[in-house]
């Protein structure tokens, strides 16, 4: 039969992860708009999920099978305070022949919804997206929509008006998006779709997600897998299948060509079919937490790749190894051809960039500054080129993998060693080092070996330095696209933040105080003043630090930021500040300033998965101070030093004392795990509450009598 | 036309042949007057609306643009929307250096289109056309020139040479060219004298042009931005729009062709009719009445946008109101009119400019300055104003999004300006009384109890209308203003209305609020009421001062102390009276136990610039005051 087709189809295609999860932030402020016209106002509330405890089950569903008894629930016990309820979701896949010699996917998903509430309206608004490109297409022969209400007892039916109700909106050349929302919509209203969807891309087949935004009661998926396709599923999330089932049969697959102006060919066989299924029940939504990468690491999902063909067709590998993807990948039109290509029009732009370095690292640390400051990333969500290098380099603009690919063409031009990295960043989801799954990934970066050190280089984001890498990056398994296909694993507790704040305070002759202050704030921290200066000016930030004390009586001069030329070292912040002379007669004084925790990150009183923050930490704070002529001290906050737990993953140093007339303190926070179980929550929450709670504290002084 | 004038034009025409040709863009060429305070500058810019026929603008523009530094990128980007009524026609663009070489041209391959959906909206007509030279050797100019045709003659562009803060000028020009029969109005800001004008090939030509602008910055309750920089508004006396003629030249004109647009729109099926007679016969109060009414299109609609070209401007008809159970602001609003007519209630289709703080509006220019539409529906001693998209807020509440502004009600006679309500700030008042005992082990048990009144309760109507009794408690457990904190219990009674009025219960346990040593106790009673200062200025501050909102808040705070301590520093009564609003806190000991009590009252008004440092030192003793702590310490110490 045909030619596999497995470059394009399994990176060109746009993922769109319809989980809607919209809550990045707890907000309750809500947002209004007011756009151009009054075409366009109207005021949106961003909704919070929550989780609940598990209801019962209930039987499946059939569209247009609404009877008054399915109106009588006003709560539902799986989550209480539910807006809107998915009684059934139900979905399948099966592989079918089509009329372009091949195979297609064809995927039914019928969804019945009972909304509770006004703010649950939101569910009768459904967006679905088709993706098209060159030959290969998806389309939507069937959808059916109607809205059940229960008038006087009886089940009153309106459905979708199909020519005037659904909207297409071209969102790219390649994708559209078709939208709907069903009429007639009230309190209590029952929804149902159902649509049919056919696709080309054998390799990018959507998962089925067991949860969502709203809580599903019955949540059920069939695939039906013939016996010349080999796939792999990848299940996760924290809950068990209620129904796990398979069963076989016969199917009939008819496979034709009408493309062609020759007669159109055909070949028509059956085979056995495996019909997996899964179900689950009483599924309750996940809620955003602090510290969480990203909920698609958390929900419960499944999702299928295709691993290889069999007979009747041709044999064929299509998830081989982690080898295999490196060599496709590097002789891909959309990733490392232009790699291997000499590349000569390179230089005019590569000379003036290097100018007058010779060393290797010299001249590669001249390149990646080069491309950093010169091309700006429009998308940092790739894996793939759209268009070729010329092109970028022309148009200055492309998305990271276009930038990264561009860096490493450069430097392998100049001979030196240059490979492509894939990754998926935190916010993208974890990866799994068993398999090689090129769709899992959404980002590249260029790895370079001088004097046999290796460099992990990005130069999509502005002001990175030389080998750093943004946290986002930090999420575990990667891939160096070379021969080896060598494994790299980017660790989050390997990334330290670490901070150092030192305050001098001497009291001179008219009994006045004057300080001086040193910090050096972590990396990331570092990062983020730069990108500040660079939007707001670097005046606008040494204005800022000026406001730091607004509110208090002490007075900042000379403040000044170092190093924020130097990407790859932190910045240094430094100011010079007095303070009024005290003459109460009992003076109390934070000697935190205002560096102390003020706020425990970790706010709710329960959580229900793991705690994943973006690097381990280290912060030391150090005061000498002397005490104010006239005074003495009274009383002084008491030392402790606390740890996380027995292992010492965290660790809290308090440690004050006088002589001498001059106190000196030492505060230390380190956290040097990033990976927390849920159950180990409290542990960190009291952890942090005590610091708040030391932070707090008052040195006392009175005057001497 | 006098001499003098004559001389202007001259100098101008020739400046715009220059311009026209090869303008010189080195960056040496910039006056470093125009170079303070700013990230980017406007070199040249002509701004041409040609009216071609009552049914058809042609609109050409052509700017170049230096950006001086990062922060001026934003400015370098091109962008230009369209959609049915509005057609791009070209798009040109250059690139120059320092020296004012040219460097690029814009390729069409690289103009991004992209689809310009409002997120709020279901589906729009809404396109947009991007272009970016990501250019990063600083200083640069970009050089665009675009022609767009407009297919209505009801919006006439806005020439605005300085749109955004940090951009300066150094000169730029506005024509707009119409046939000899064609009359319009305009207004201006910050711009001297009349445009120049002259008659050319049966058309007329009136020029307006600037040089030498610096640029506006952003600055803390300052007036609108078009009162900051200088612009030019036109409306129509006659127009057309999608087959539609209408007249600005009065608020009764557009009010009239608003009408046009309704007209015959307000049909009710058999089904609703009959449901408002149920409800008519309820009450025979005529507020009780709309209520019933209002409370009906609630609770039977919501709120779906859909925007196709006219559309954008004349409601869907009240039947497919009906039937679809949904509509958006201009649908629901028409609809809501359909049945209180039904109802034989005389009530007025009003557009306003909503949003939060949008008070900037010309009375004196007709011209559609709105982008929302409500409900007026005046009664015999009072007026009520119904937002119709809204699903929770009471029949007659108006808060932030539409208060304290113009509106336009439409009808059958045409168009009316009139004034939505103000709330005082006996109406935006918080009433708070806290009661907390203080546990030896530095644990504060709380209980607190506050009414919020009109737009005090805006927020926290929204929050408890939209969650669920759950999230409301993730909410409360991650938002208050506490370190480490329990919410045990909350409840929240709302009273809907005119004047809503909602009462909050809180109990709470907050972890080490209070600081606790071997010898003392530290505690800042105000737990609940803190202030947040703003920030003073770097410089001398440019503008005058408008504070929009005035309200009142009332705290009385009760602490039960542990036993065994006495007091070691007391903080000092505070009593502020100044023309931004008053101020008064103390604290007194009494048996053990704190009382604390504080009034905060915030006036509006308009105060001159040389009252910023005054307000700043009102905001900021008021931060200190609401932070104030009492120290006890042991007794037989």
């Amino acid at each position: 039969l045909l030619e596999k087709r497995l470059c394009k189809d399994t990176l060109g295609r746009l993922v769109v992860f319809m989980y809607t999860c919209r809550t990045e932030t707890a907000v309750y402020k809500y947002h209004q708009f007011t756009g151009m016209r009054r075409k366009s106002v109207f005021i949106v509330f961003v909704l919070i999920l929550s989780l609940e405890s598990i209801g019962q089950a209930r039987q499946e569903a059939k569209f247009g099978k609404v009877k008054p008894i399915d109106f009588q629930p006003t709560v539902y016990s799986v989550d209480s305070g539910a807006h809107a309820v998915i009684v059934a979701d139900i979905g399948s896949t099966q592989v079918i022949g089509n009329s372009k010699g091949w195979f297609s996917l064809e995927s039914k998903h019928y969804r019945r919804a009972h909304i509770l509430h006004k703010n649950g309206y939101d569910i009768a608004d459904i967006t679905l997206y088709l993706y098209t490109d060159e030959d290969d297409e998806e389309e939507l022969p069937r959808l059916k929509a109607v809205t059940y209400n229960l008038q006087d007892g009886e089940v009153i039916e309106t459905p979708l008006d199909q020519k005037s109700g659904i909207f297409k909106e071209k969102l790219s050349k390649k994708l559209v998006a078709l939208k709907f929302t069903f009429p007639n919509v009230k309190e209590g209203s029952i929804i149902e779709f159902e649509y049919t969807k056919t696709s080309d891309f054998l390799l990018s087949m959507d998962p089925w997600e067991f949860q969502g935004e709203y809580p599903r009661l019955w949540s059920e998926y069939t695939f039906y897998v013939p016996a010349f396709f080999n796939y792999v599923f990848l299940y996760q999330g924290y809950r068990e299948f209620d129904i796990k089932d398979v069963k076989r049969r016969r199917q009939m697959f008819n496979v034709r060509d009408t493309r062609g102006t020759v007669a159109s060919s055909h070949s028509d066989f059956s085979d056995n079919v495996n019909e997996y299924k899964w179900v689950m029940k009483n599924v309750p939504p996940l809620k955003q937490e602090s510290y969480t990468s990203t909920l698609k690491n958390h929900i419960s999902r499944i999702e299928f790749h295709l691993t290889e063909q069999k007979e009747p067709l041709a044999s064929h590998k299509y998830l081989e190894s982690w080898e295999k993807l490196a060599k496709d990948l590097l002789k891909a039109e959309y990733f490392g051809e232009a790699l291997e290509r000499g590349n000569g029009w390179l230089s005019d732009l590569i000379s003036p960039a290097i100018s007058t370095a010779t060393t290797e690292e010299d001249q590669a640390r001249r390149v990646y500054q080069y491309v950093r400051d010169h091309y700006t990333c429009t998308n940092h969500n790739s894996r793939g080129m759209n268009q070729n290098l010329r092109t970028i380099a022309r148009s200055r603009n492309g998305n990271v993998a276009e930038i990264n690919l561009l860096l490493a063409a450069m430097l392998k031009h100049l001979n030196i060693h240059a490979d492509p990295v894939l990754l998926s960043t935190r916010s993208n989801g974890y990866t799994y080092s068993s398999y090689p799954l090129p769709e899992r990934f959404n980002y590249v970066i260029c790895r370079t070996i001088i004097g046999g050190k290796a460099y992990y280089l990005d130069a999509s984001q502005p002001q990175l330095g030389f080998g750093k890498l943004g946290y986002e990056c930090y999420n575990g398994h990667a891939r160096v696209i070379d021969d080896a296909a060598s494994p790299v694993e980017f660790i989050a507790d390997s990334v330290v933040e670490q901070k150092t704040t030192s305050i001098v305070i001497v009291s001179n002759e008219n009994g006045k105080l004057s300080g001086s202050m040193r910090q050096v704030p972590g990396y990331f921290e570092s990062l983020t003043l730069r990108r500040r200066v660079k939007d707001d000016g670097k005046q606008e930030i040494l204005n800022s630090i000026k406001r730091i004390y607004n509110n208090s009586n002490i007075d900042i001069s000379e403040p000044t930021i170092d190093s924020l030329d130097n990407y790859e070292l932190p910045v240094e912040i430094r100011y010079l500040f007095t303070m009024a002379k005290p003459n109460e007669d009992i003076y109390y004084f934070n000697p935190m300033f205002n560096e102390g925790s003020k706020e425990n990150p970790f706010k709710s009183s329960q959580r229900f998965y793991p705690v994943e923050m973006p690097y381990a930490l280290d912060e030391i704070f150090l005061l000498r101070l002397d005490v104010p002529p006239g005074y003495i001290v009274d009383e002084l906050p008491k030392q402790i030093m606390v740890k996380l737990n027995p292992e010492g993953d965290g660790l809290f140093e308090y440690r004050i004392s006088e002589s001498n007339g001059i106190i000196s303190l030492r505060s230390r926070l380190r956290i040097s795990r990033t990976f927390f179980q849920a159950d180990e929550y409290d542990m960190l929450r009291e952890f942090f509450n005590l610091v708040v709670k030391k932070h707090s504290e008052q040195i006392v002084f009175k005057k001497k009598k | 036309m006098t001499k003098a004038k004559i001389v202007v034009l001259f100098s101008l025409l020739l400046s715009t042949c220059l311009a026209a040709g090869q303008a010189n863009y080195s960056v040496s060429l910039i006056s470093p007057a125009l170079l303070e305070k700013a990230s980017a500058v406007k070199r040249n810019e002509q701004f041409k609306v040609e009216i071609v026929s009552g049914s058809k603008i042609k609109w050409k523009r052509k700017y170049a643009i230096t950006i001086l530094n990062e922060s001026g990128d934003r400015h370098a980007e091109f962008y230009e929307y369209y959609d049915n009524l509005r057609d791009v026609r070209s798009i040109e663009g250059r690139l120059f250096d320092a020296n004012g070489n040219k460097i690029k041209t814009l390729k069409r391959s690289d103009i991004r289109d992209n689809s310009a959906v409002s997120d709020i909206n279901l589906f729009d007509d809404n396109r947009i056309k991007l272009h970016n030279f990501y250019y990063r050797n600083y200083p640069y100019t970009v050089e665009y020139e675009v022609e767009v045709d407009l297919e209505a003659t009801y919006f006439l562009p806005r020439y605005m040479p300085q749109p955004f803060s940090g951009i300066s000028v150094e000169e730029s020009y506005c024509q707009l060219i119409c046939p000899k029969d064609f009359s319009f109005q305009f207004k201006a800001f910050n711009y001297t004298g009349p445009p120049t004008f002259e008659e050319k090939d049966g058309k007329k030509i009136y020029t307006w042009g600037v040089k030498n602008l610096t640029p506006w910055q952003e600055e803390y309750a300052s007036p609108a931005k078009e009162m900051l920089t200088t612009s030019v508004f036109f409306s129509p006396n006659h127009f057309e729009f999608a087959g539609y003629e209408g007249s600005m030249s009065s608020w009764k004109e557009l009010g009239l062709f608003q009408h046009r647009l309704n007209l015959g729109r307000d049909q009710l099926p058999e089904s609703v009719r009959k449901r408002v007679r149920e409800l008519m016969a309820q009450t025979d109060d005529p507020r009780q009445q709309v209520t019933l009414l209002y409370e009906y299109l609630q609770k039977n609609t919501r709120y779906v946008s859909i925007q196709l070209g006219i559309g954008g401007w004349q409601p869907f008809h009240a039947a497919f109101v009906a039937e679809k159970a949904y509509g958006d602001c201009k649908a629901l609003s028409n609809y809501m009119c359909a049945i209180l007519k039904e109802a034989g209630i005389k009530s007025f289709y009003s557009l306003i400019k909503a949003g939060q703080g949008e008070y900037f509006f010309m009375p004196d220019f007709p011209s559609d300055q709105f982008n929302h539409i409500i409900v007026c529906v005046p009664l015999e001693n009072d007026t009520m104003w119904l937002e119709c998209t809204d699903q929770f807020i009471g029949a007659g509440y108006m808060g932030d999004f539409t208060d304290n502004r113009y509106a336009l009600l439409v009808d059958e006679t045409g168009g009316k300006l009139v004034r939505t309500p103000r709330y005082s700030k006996l109406e935006n008042l918080q009433i708070r009384k806290t009661i907390a005992a203080l546990r030896e082990n530095a644990t504060l048990e709380v209980k607190v109890n506050s009414q919020y009144g009109a737009m005090q309760q805006d927020n926290i109507m929204r929050m408890i209308n939209s969650l669920s009794r759950n999230k409301v408690r993730e909410y409360l457990d991650k938002q208050l203003d506490f370190a480490t904190y329990n919410v045990n219990d909350f409840n929240y009674r709302e009273k809907k209305g005119r004047l809503p009025v909602i009462d909050e219960e809180l109990h709470l346990t907050i972890n080490n609020y209070a600081t606790i040593t071997n010898k003392r106790l530290f505690i800042a009673p105000n737990m609940m009421t803190r202030s947040y200062a703003i920030a003073a200025p770097d410089d001398a501050r440019k503008y005058d001062i408008e504070m929009k909102t005035e309200y009142r808040e009332v705290d009385t705070v009760e602490i039960q102390l542990p036993v065994g301590y006495e007091l070691e520093v007391f903080p000092k009564d505070v009593i502020i009276s100044s023309p931004f609003g008053t101020y008064s806190s103390s604290v007194k000991l009494e048996d053990n136990k704190l009382y604390y009590y504080r009034v905060r009252e915030q006036f509006a008004g308009q105060f001159p610039t040389s009252r910023y440092t005054d307000l700043v030192e009102f905001y900021d003793t008021i931060y200190k005051a609401d932070r104030n702590r009492v120290v006890l310490i042991k007794k037989g110490l």
